[in-house]
């Protein structure tokens, strides 16, 4: 079943179109890869999954997300709040805010509102526990976030986001601050989270999309040019500009 | 061959030259910073050496006791022996200061708020140079202002409960000029690092699906923290320094503490201020040094609690 159908999507930022007749499938509990070349569209549309889009001025979209409940993701009745606790999102580079590893977990749920104790605190243990950040944390929640280190800081961002049991999980560049080690972290920890999470990531690294993903979507100035199984896609590439791009000769 | 030769020597005295020239330029920073941190090393010096005098034994005219200076209620220059006690005065100081710290603070930290993150950007430049306008009136034209119209506020206030005050001369007045004068302090600080925080951690707060409210008030003013309370210290700072606004508004109170609003009252600024060019070199001039070395007491103290107040707000701890 797709978590997302995504139809005809057009997006313009002022006068340039970033995204350009867009339609695609995201299925869920699935790792979806986004790859292609810089400015070619691929966070745009990740973004456009939990209308972070709204917040630039000047944006116009057209076109239908379908969600998996049948609605229109920017129709009036989906609350755009609601919506973001449904599909989390983890930043290019990690952004744990500058408070304690505990109060970054509960934060999400503490502007839904929610004080229980208890509560908080299974759902800090379990999230942890999920972003496989546990081990490494649980005799210091108090301390402050800032003190991790980078690849750590991720694992908190995803743990950050799991907090809020959410449906989706959009990754965009998770890996591209981190170190070989911190990366492999992440990229063992979402195999694991694809099980209970549908997945989007971009990636500029073409062996990641490879090594992670189940489905990839190959991006080329706003235009999705093909998308397919990923061994497909890593194979057997229809397209010339997608065969050009993952063998290296352009990007 | 020659000119391959040429050209290395070429190189290498550029290369000598920019090494001098690095060098050269440390030497121009370093001279600054120390020529800057000693004139504070002097004036403390000066202050205090000065200052100490009338506690030493040595001293040619009536020996003080430090103890009875320190916690006296009483500033009686005018009496015979004359009675210097600095202990309300303190008192009055910090009470004036914390009040018109208490009332502008978080006025300024929203209006910084507001000017940062929700005001659209025209009237953002406009509130700016209000602000930046605030700042650089002198302290003499708050002080006229002061005394031509907070004062008048306060004594028709006062009125309404009946009571008398001098003129609208009193600590209340002192409170609300001084509100006034730390707020384009505080105000530009938190401006200034409330933009400095990273747009990525207020993404991070909506995509959390917090509101852009939620988002200001528990990320935003968290992560800008550091210069909001550096603000407040400076304002703070200003609030203890002023001397010239306030006592145009303060009275001369010679005992204390001044506790009723309404009363008139003393700050150690004032104290050091007033009639200094009516006296003669001696005792009461001396005793103006000592009110100093405790100005600057007062002035560190604060600044180590607001580090302390710092490191408690915002739910952690700086390591």
């Amino acid at each position: 079943m797709a978590a997302f159908k995504v139809e005809n999507i057009n997006l313009w930022y002022d006068d340039n179109q970033a995204l350009i007749d867009v339609s695609l499938d995201i299925p869920g509990n699935q790792v979806t890869a986004f790859i292609g070349p810089s400015g070619c569209g691929k966070s745009t549309l990740l973004r456009c999954f939990n209308r972070m889009n709204d917040l630039l001025p000047n944006t116009r979209i057209e076109g239908n997300i379908i969600m998996q409940d049948g609605r229109e993701i920017s129709d009036p009745s989906v609350d755009v709040v609601k919506l973001r606790t449904e599909v989390g999102m983890v930043f290019q580079s990690p952004n744990p805010f500058p408070m304690s590893v505990y109060d970054n977990v509960a934060y999400g749920l503490r502007c839904q509102g929610i004080k229980n104790k208890k509560q908080l605190n299974t759902t800090v243990e379990y999230s942890l526990r999920q972003a496989a950040l546990w081990d490494e944390v649980k005799d210091s929640l108090q301390r402050n976030a800032l003190k991790l280190s980078g690849g750590q800081q991720q694992r908190l961002c995803i743990a950050r986001a799991i907090a809020l049991e959410p449906n989706v999980l959009l990754m965009d560049e998770p890996t591209s601050a981190l170190d070989p080690i911190a990366t492999a972290k992440i990229e063992d920890l979402m195999q694991s989270l694809k099980r209970m999470y549908t997945i989007i990531i971009v990636t500029h690294s073409m062996s990641q999309a490879a090594r992670i993903s189940d489905q990839t979507a190959f991006f080329l100035l706003g235009k999705l040019i093909e998308v397919g199984p990923t061994t497909e896609i890593f194979q057997l590439p229809k397209d010339k500009r997608t065969e050009d791009y993952i063998s290296g000769k352009f990007g | 061959m020659i000119t391959d030769k040429r050209q290395k020597n070429k190189l290498a005295s550029c290369h000598r030259r920019k090494l001098w020239q690095d060098k050269v330029i440390k030497r121009i920073f370093q001279g600054s910073a120390i020529l800057a941190a000693l004139m504070i090393l002097f004036i403390y010096f000066f202050v205090i050496s000065r200052g100490i005098q009338p506690f030493l034994p040595s001293y040619d005219g009536d020996q003080q006791n430090v103890l009875s200076f320190l916690t006296g209620n009483r500033w009686r220059p005018d009496m015979n022996p004359p009675i210097y006690g600095v202990g309300f005065i303190v008192i009055n100081t910090i009470l004036t200061s914390l009040g018109a710290a208490i009332i502008s603070f978080p006025i300024s930290v929203l209006t910084a708020l507001y000017i940062a993150k929700v005001a659209p950007p025209k009237l953002r430049a406009v509130l700016t140079t209000i602000v930046e306008l605030l700042a650089a009136i002198p302290s003499i034209v708050y002080g006229v202002y002061a005394a031509g119209t907070i004062t008048g506020l306060v004594d028709d206030f006062a009125g309404l409960f009946g009571i008398s005050t001098y003129g609208g001369n009193s600590a209340l007045a002192v409170i609300l000029l001084l509100a006034i004068m730390i707020f384009p302090t505080i105000t530009s600080l938190a401006v200034v690092s409330i933009r400095a925080v990273d747009r990525n951690l207020e993404l991070g707060s909506i995509a959390l699906g917090a509101s852009r409210m939620e988002t200001n008030f528990k990320v935003v003013l968290t992560s800008a923290k550091s210069g909001i309370f550096a603000g407040l210290a400076l304002g703070l700072g200003r609030a203890f320094g002023e001397a010239t606004a306030v006592s145009m508004v303060a009275g001369n109170r010679m005992i204390g503490p001044t506790l009723n609003p309404f009363d008139i009252t003393r700050t150690l600024t004032t104290t050091i201020l007033t009639g200094m060019h009516e006296t003669s070199p001696g005792l009461d001039y001396d005793m103006r040094f000592s009110v100093g070395i405790v100005l600057l007491l007062v002035i560190l103290v604060t600044n180590l609690s607001i580090q302390y107040v710092k490191r408690k707000v915002g739910g952690i701890t700086n390591e």
